[in-house]
């Protein structure tokens, strides 16, 4: 049976119509506006420009000379390393083990998935109280293994490490849940034929489940360093405004406390420009890293 | 048949997408067809006799969320409501950034509300300058009697040109929080009025010495209570509201002076070790758990440290111990919202009176009372607390400021966010040695000076 209405185009592009004046209204039309603002003025959230900046490109001058940008440019590297080791990686060996058991595995698919339910906000509040300098969760078991002075978890020396793993710990589930689904998807008949054959379990492993995994690991480092990006709240949370001392200052934060803290409006469209071309040249960096392949 | 489903899905997404369109129509506030959006005038009329319906007021304030007062606001407009038969059209919301964005664009759009209740600093400067609310003086123009309960000189005057635009309601005072436990163990005096800061020195030593925390501050985060009362001891309740114009000049020595003392607290070691890395609520909890001594805040932390504790009668506020010609009882305090009417409202011949009506009733001296309790503010005939509701914190708070001998606002009211950065975020830097203090504070003033 044939119809017309497959044929006719006109009532698919009618109902595609809405979705693109969404985006055009609140996402394109926005983001040009924000570059505009990037020349401008702009002293308050809500009002409007008071003239254009002089000279009008002042702003992406500045990203250049400002430590703090540095810093926080520096800082999300180093946050993109610790997502692909410590999310990716971590959720990797932990599908892989959880693969290889045959009793339990819902029960730690939903173990692992547990943080990604839970608000950042209150993630953040949580591992305040596990690194608090006076009397938080890990410096009572320091204290009950004899330790007699406190550590600043949050001072200089520990900061970025403080920040990096709750956010680590926060997605792990995420991928986790991704590639162990990959998994499920290899054919039994593969690891029955290579048992045969007398592969070991290392073996099937390294010549079975990861180079079938290939892909599924490309979509998730993509999705793992384009997050890394745009991580913000739980950083914001337990260090905001940079503390200590300017150190932990991702583009993200930085950005957004130029809109709401500092009122320097324009500036903060100008790091956001900074992030979307940062984040177009990750993707592509990664893109061709992670490339993936056809079977 | 598929074409006909294909027709009717359509048409149903169009109505669908139609009635959402107008589903606010039915909410939307009466607007009048005199209304002068943007008008600039100053002549001031009586407002003609209402056609006789009631009227619907679109009003704006911070009552609302975690504010203290919520409940006491919707009260107050539900009884506005029933008295005189007219509306209220509350947009409130917790006074966060997003709720000043929304009101400073609600202004410049033309479609702000008829009243509000916003803040009195810099924060009004961009619709006061705009012409878009309306003067005290104008309105008492037509209502003579209009805030004549007030205090003219604590209304809190705008920036812009000194004249009183809001009618204010609840203010603010700034004193010394004391942990009184800590202070019996480590066998010192709690600081009285008359207390001098050299003496206020050699008492923190005291109680580092004992082994506890002199002051519960992060200077990483809120160092700003210590930065007003630190450069107000090289000033006057006269002077200390005058911006700097110069680094080199009374004033600009006098914040270089302050924050050279803020730098003495950090080095002699009287703030929490982690002072640069801590957050105000984390030093806030060494207070109440009886590991710090001292801390300088606001008259809304009294409600926060009463929630906090089962023990009240363990905490005190006293005054912040002076230097030089600032007495001890010269305190940081304030009004700093209050109530305006905008000139969109006061052009309109149906709401202008409401608008008045609404405002004389929200600042009577029985409403004030209820709403400001023990903090500041500006009534000729003084707040009517019942103190025997109150715990010994309050009633502490209402004699300190009754003690007060002299009252600034607190001058980082003046400077705007995107100016303090150099000084209240450097912080850290400037106490480490890191950053130099007169260039810091000639940072600030250059934006200042930049208009930012």
């Amino acid at each position: 049976m044939s119809s017309n209405i497959y044929k006719n185009k006109k009532p698919v592009i009618f109902f595609l119509v809405p979705a693109f004046a969404f985006l055009a209204v609140f996402l394109y039309y926005p983001f040009l506006q924000n570059i505009l603002n990037s020349f401008r003025v702009i002293n308050n959230l809500g009002s409007s420009a008071k003239g254009w900046n002089d000279p009008w490109f002042a702003n992406y001058v500045e990203l250049f000379k400002d430590a703090n940008i540095r810093t926080a440019l520096v800082n999300t590297l180093k946050m993109i390393a610790a997502t692909i080791v410590g999310q990716l990686g971590i959720a990797i060996v932990l599908a892989l083990m959880v693969d290889n058991i045959k009793k339990g595995q819902k029960f730690f698919r939903t173990v692992y998935f547990f943080p990604i339910v839970i608000a950042a906000t209150a993630l953040g509040l949580l591992f305040n109280i596990v690194f608090l300098y006076d009397k938080g969760m890990l410096n009572q078991l320091r204290e009950m293994f004899g330790a007699v002075k406190l550590v600043d978890f949050k001072d200089n020396a520990h900061a970025m490490l403080t920040m990096m793993i709750p956010v680590t710990w926060q997605y792990v589930g995420f991928y986790f849940i991704i590639l162990i689904t990959g998994l499920n998807n290899i054919s039994d008949d593969l690891y029955e034929a290579a048992t045969i054959d007398g592969a070991s379990k290392w073996q099937r492993v390294r010549y079975i489940s990861l180079p079938l995994l290939h892909n599924v690991i490309c979509t998730c480092g993509v999705l793992a360093v384009t997050g890394a990006l745009k991580v913000f709240d739980l950083p914001w949370i337990m260090f905001p405004k940079g503390m200590p001392s300017n150190s932990t200052w991702l583009t993200g934060t930085y950005m957004y406390y130029h809109a709401f803290e500092s009122h320097n409006v324009d500036y903060s469209s100008a790091i956001s420009v900074l992030i979307v071309v940062l984040g177009v040249v990750t993707a592509k960096i990664v893109n061709a890293v992670f490339k993936e392949k056809d079977y | 048949m598929k074409k006909m489903l294909a027709m009717l899905l359509t048409g149903a997404m169009v109505f669908s997408l139609a009635a959402c369109g107008n589903s606010s129509s039915g909410n939307a506030p009466a607007q009048s067809g005199s209304s002068s959006e943007g008008s600039s005038s100053t002549e001031s009329k009586p407002a003609e006799e209402p056609a006789g319906g009631p009227v619907t007021l679109n009003v704006t304030t911070t009552y609302a969320g975690e504010d203290t007062n919520a409940g006491n606001y919707q009260d107050a407009i539900a009884a506005w409501q029933e008295e005189t038969g007219n509306k209220i059209n509350d947009a409130s919301a917790s006074s966060a950034e997003t709720f000043k964005a929304r009101v400073i664009s609600d202004f410049e759009m033309g479609s702000e509300p008829d009243v509000l209740f916003y803040f009195n600093g810099v924060d009004s400067n961009p619709f006061v300058e705009a012409g878009k609310v309306v003067s005290i003086d104008e309105i008492r123009e037509v209502y003579p009697d209009y805030a004549m309960n007030m205090k003219d000189g604590m209304m809190g005057a705008s920036p812009v040109d000194g004249k009183n635009y809001s009618v204010p309601v609840n203010g603010y005072w700034e004193g010394l929080f004391v942990n009184k436990s800590v202070c019996e163990a480590a066998g010192i005096e709690i600081p009285t009025a008359d207390t001098t800061w050299e003496e206020f020195m050699e008492i923190c030593q005291k109680v580092k010495d004992a082994g506890y925390t002199p002051i519960a501050a992060s200077f990483a985060e809120i160092p700003h209570y210590w930065f007003e009362f630190c450069i107000y001891n090289y000033l006057t309740p006269a002077t200390h509201n005058i911006l700097p114009e110069s680094v080199d000049d009374e004033h600009g020595k006098a914040w270089v002076d302050g924050i050279s003392d803020m730098k003495v607290l950090y080095e002699k070691g009287f703030l929490p070790e982690n002072t640069l890395s801590a957050t105000d609520g984390e030093t806030f909890q060494l207070f109440i758990d009886g590991k710090a001594a001292f801390l300088i805040d606001g008259s809304w932390k009294v409600g926060g440290i009463e929630s906090s504790t089962d023990d009240i009668d363990n905490f005190t506020v006293t005054y912040v111990p002076g230097k030089n010609d600032r007495k001890s009882t010269d305190i940081i305090g304030g009004l700093s919202s209050g109530w305006y009417i905008t000139r969109k409202a006061w052009d309109d011949p149906e709401k202008q009176k409401a608008c008045v009506d609404f405002i004389s009733y929200m600042t009577s001296d029985e409403m004030v009372s209820k709403f400001a309790s023990v903090s500041a503010t500006a009534l000729k005939n003084g707040v009517q607390v019942d103190e025997s509701q109150l715990s010994s914190l309050a009633v502490a708070g209402l004699d300190m400021v009754e003690g007060a001998t002299g009252m600034a606002g607190a001058v980082q009211d003046q400077v705007t966010q995107e100016a303090r950065v150099p000084v209240f975020n450097g912080m850290p830097d400037i106490v480490t040695g890191k950053a130099d203090i007169a260039t810091a504070v000639a940072d600030l003033l250059a934006l200042v000076e930049a208009g930012q």
